[in-house]
């Protein structure tokens, strides 16, 4: 039986409930996390690919008397959407376009197809809650606060940002919410740090970024809001479960977060040494602004690839707090943040390794 | 003042948009796409003035002197002819039409119409491509191209197009009766295209399917391509597609009767070719440094163009619609002549039915054309 300690949860362990991408870094976690608490009845929807029986076979064969389904499909298709929705109860929403580097291409894969499974979902009148796992990235984090929390801004001018991401993230989180206000759609939204875990590797552009050639070091003394897959994960499955917190937001990471030095110098000491360049927080400030007023005055001769939006958002002095996860989820990070970079150092070294 | 439109918002409308905006006395009074979310969101991020998600909307309430199609190809014929019915000025993104057939239809109805037509072949509008073209007007090939090679490099690694493609059965671009082949290589066509004089050259083409595709289990995208283009048994032309081939050039060499040229449209280099060779060991030590010289007056170039802020990436695209919208307001001629708009597609629907012949995914494609072209049409 689902069972949480501390809450009621909304639904049982019957009662069907859809993951899309669930075959994704996060989703594939999301789905071992709802089998281990005894759900029977998932619907896991990815696009086509060879590798997503293989992904969540591993997954079923935990679970025994599971009716666990896999649903090859795109939600750019209306018919694929009602196909996944009919009948659900929970929706986890982790599909997006990470890839995408040009704004549309990063709008239709999280912005539109959000649309289609929310228009299936408002004609299907089974759906509890509708969970969306946005980003972080969403804040403008120019707070007179260093403390970045929930009541913090979301970025009102994503499109200055340059970030095609952030952009189709906001717009997504503001459709959800336009559809729980037109629609009565009861969502949760989750808002997740840097995602980290065995199976990823590279170094988050919060801490630092090769475009230049040499790994120019940006983060300095900055925390970095590292929340390990599991914990993650974790997060995703009681905002869809608890009972008591529809139309809520939650920002995702994890505890005893480390700064960027210290995570950079335990990359180089556990996986592979190399040469990298601080930049003063003042310096890679005015650098930022050098670049947006050039590419401002040149009409986009260089894209504005660097500006005060991205700076705020990753590199300011900020601090995190996970404090509304615990109290109003029961949230505990299942890995601790020692552990899981142990773990994950391990896994990049292993595929510096093999690379 | 130029009112323009543009009807279909994805990623190639951003460099639209963003072009005619660097061009004064034009305004973009609307934009339209059959998804209203995407037509909002370029709305949103350019000054636009209206959004739209039908066609014949924008064609009414906004009442664009020029429209400019950047949909799914298939869609091009059917949208160019309804807005030249409106009365308006068509730039059709590449490629133009499914077939010769659909654009000669589009052609007759813009000069019926007095209206001017015009295809996205932007590339032959970049600096390097100027510079060569003025090169070739002077004379310095002597008595034009004996022999071009045209070479069209694609990374399927580009992870915002191909993987779309290749992740998704239904995607657009397997609709296409050339498939990936009919949405890319037109821009490698055109610039053998502008140097030929017929108007139906013989056409030779061979396809395939990578190995690295293959590996992947995808049989259905021919994604390598040699064509041999002859005509009149004088000037000849190989162009090459290939996903393969590294490094992934864009390449034009020219070879005339007395000098030869190499448009390195990568680097925005534009080689020389010395016709005649100099005397016994002075041919091994002058040519590299005069290659040497060129080199180092490239570089100077594109320093000078991106220090006067002329160097955008989409320079070509500004500097096709700048031409083209000169033409509207001057009455001038064409940046790109309706014939040359319609040998390229003559050489693509040769050479598809050639691809068709021997591959049976190309003759599946094919079976659908007839249909898309009745509903353009019929409409």
């Amino acid at each position: 039986m689902p069972a949480d300690s501390q809450h009621n949860l909304i639904i049982g362990p019957d009662d069907r409930i859809l993951v899309t991408g669930a075959t994704g870094f996060i989703g594939s976690r999301v789905v071992e996390n709802l089998l281990t608490r005894g759900f029977r009845n998932i619907l896991c929807f990815a696009r086509p690919s060879g590798k997503n029986e293989r992904v969540l076979s591993a997954s079923a064969a935990k679970s025994l008397a599971t009716r666990f389904e896999l649903l090859e499909g795109n939600l750019l298709s209306r018919q694929d959407c009602e196909n996944a929705c009919s009948n659900v109860s929970v929706i986890f929403h982790l599909a997006a376009s990470m890839t995408a580097k040009s704004f549309p291409d990063a709008f239709m894969n999280s912005v539109v197809t959000t649309r289609n499974l929310l228009d299936a979902c408002v004609r299907d009148a089974h759906l509890l809650r509708f969970v969306l796992v946005s980003s972080l990235s969403v804040y403008s984090n120019r707070q007179k606060s260093r403390l970045l929390d929930e009541s913090c801004p979301v970025d009102e001018h994503a499109e200055l940002r340059g970030e095609a991401y952030c952009f189709a993230k906001i717009k997504q989180e503001q459709i959800v919410t336009e559809y729980g206000k037109r629609f009565g759609l009861r969502y949760v939204i989750l808002r997740p740090g840097t995602v980290y875990g065995a199976g990823q590797d590279g170094i988050t552009g919060r801490i630092g970024i090769r475009t230049f050639g040499p790994f120019l070091h940006l983060g300095g003394s900055n925390t970095i809001p590292f929340t390990h897959v599991d914990n993650c994960a974790e997060a995703v499955v009681l905002a869809g479960l608890v009972e008591g917190i529809d139309f809520e937001v939650f920002n995702v990471m994890d505890d005893n977060l480390p700064s960027s030095r210290q995570f950079l110098r335990q990359y180089k000491q556990n996986v592979s040494s190399f040469r990298s360049i601080y930049i003063p927080r003042i310096l890679s400030r005015l650098l930022c602004y050098l670049w947006e007023t050039y590419s401002h005055w040149s009409e986009g001769q260089l894209p504005p690839a660097f500006n005060g939006g991205q700076w705020c958002a990753n590199w300011r002095k900020t601090r995190y707090s996970n404090e509304r996860l615990k109290t109003r989820l029961g949230w505990r990070p299942r890995v601790s943040t020692s552990d899981g970079l142990q773990r994950y150092f391990d896994s990049c070294k292993q595929r510096v390794g093999h690379a | 003042m130029l009112k323009v439109a543009i009807v279909g918002c994805g990623k190639i409308a951003d460099a639209h948009a963003s072009q005619i905006l660097r061009i004064s006395d034009c305004e973009i009074v609307g934009v339209c796409d059959c998804e209203p979310l995407m037509a909002k969101q370029l709305k949103e991020r350019f000054p636009i003035k209206q959004y739209f998600s039908d066609l014949n909307r924008l064609l009414a309430e906004s009442q664009p002197d020029v429209v400019h199609i950047t949909t799914p190809a298939e869609s091009h014929f059917q949208i160019a002819r309804t807005c030249l019915e409106s009365g308006c000025h068509v730039y059709v993104e590449k490629p133009f039409t499914l077939n010769a057939e659909e654009a000669r239809v589009l052609i007759d109805l813009a000069e019926r119409s007095r209206l001017k037509l015009t295809a996205g072949h932007s590339d032959q509008f970049t600096h390097v491509a100027r510079r060569m073209r003025a090169l070739v007007a002077k004379g310095y090939l002597g008595d034009g191209p004996v022999h071009m090679e045209s070479h069209y490099g694609y990374d399927l690694g580009d992870p915002s197009y191909a993987r779309a493609l290749l992740g998704d059965r239904h995607h657009w671009v397997r609709r296409l009766p050339g498939k990936l082949l009919q949405n890319v290589i037109s821009h490698g066509l055109a610039r053998i295209a502008e140097f030929l004089t017929s108007d139906s050259p013989e056409v030779i083409a061979h396809g395939f399917v990578s190995p690295l595709l293959k590996s992947i289990n995808e049989h259905d995208v021919l994604d390598e391509l040699r064509v041999i283009i002859c005509e009149d048994q004088r000037t000849t032309a190989y162009f090459t597609f290939s996903s393969s081939m590294r490094p992934s050039i864009h390449e034009l060499r020219l070879y005339g009767t007395k000098n030869g040229l190499i448009v390195d449209h990568d680097h925005d280099i534009l080689l020389r070719l010395r016709g005649s060779k100099f005397k016994s060991y002075a041919d091994k030590f002058i040519p590299p440094l005069s290659f040497a010289t060129q080199h180092l007056k490239n570089l100077g170039a594109n320093v000078k163009l991106f220090l006067s802020n002329d160097f955008h990436m989409d320079s070509g695209m500004k500097y096709l619609i700048e031409c083209f919208y000169r033409s509207i307001r001057q009455n001038m001629p064409l940046p790109i002549s309706y014939r040359e708009i319609l040998l390229v597609s003559t050489m693509m629907d040769k050479l598809f039915k050639q691809l068709a012949d021997t591959h049976v995914q190309y003759r599946n494609a094919r079976d659908v054309l007839p249909e898309i072209v009745t509903a353009g049409v019929s409409s």
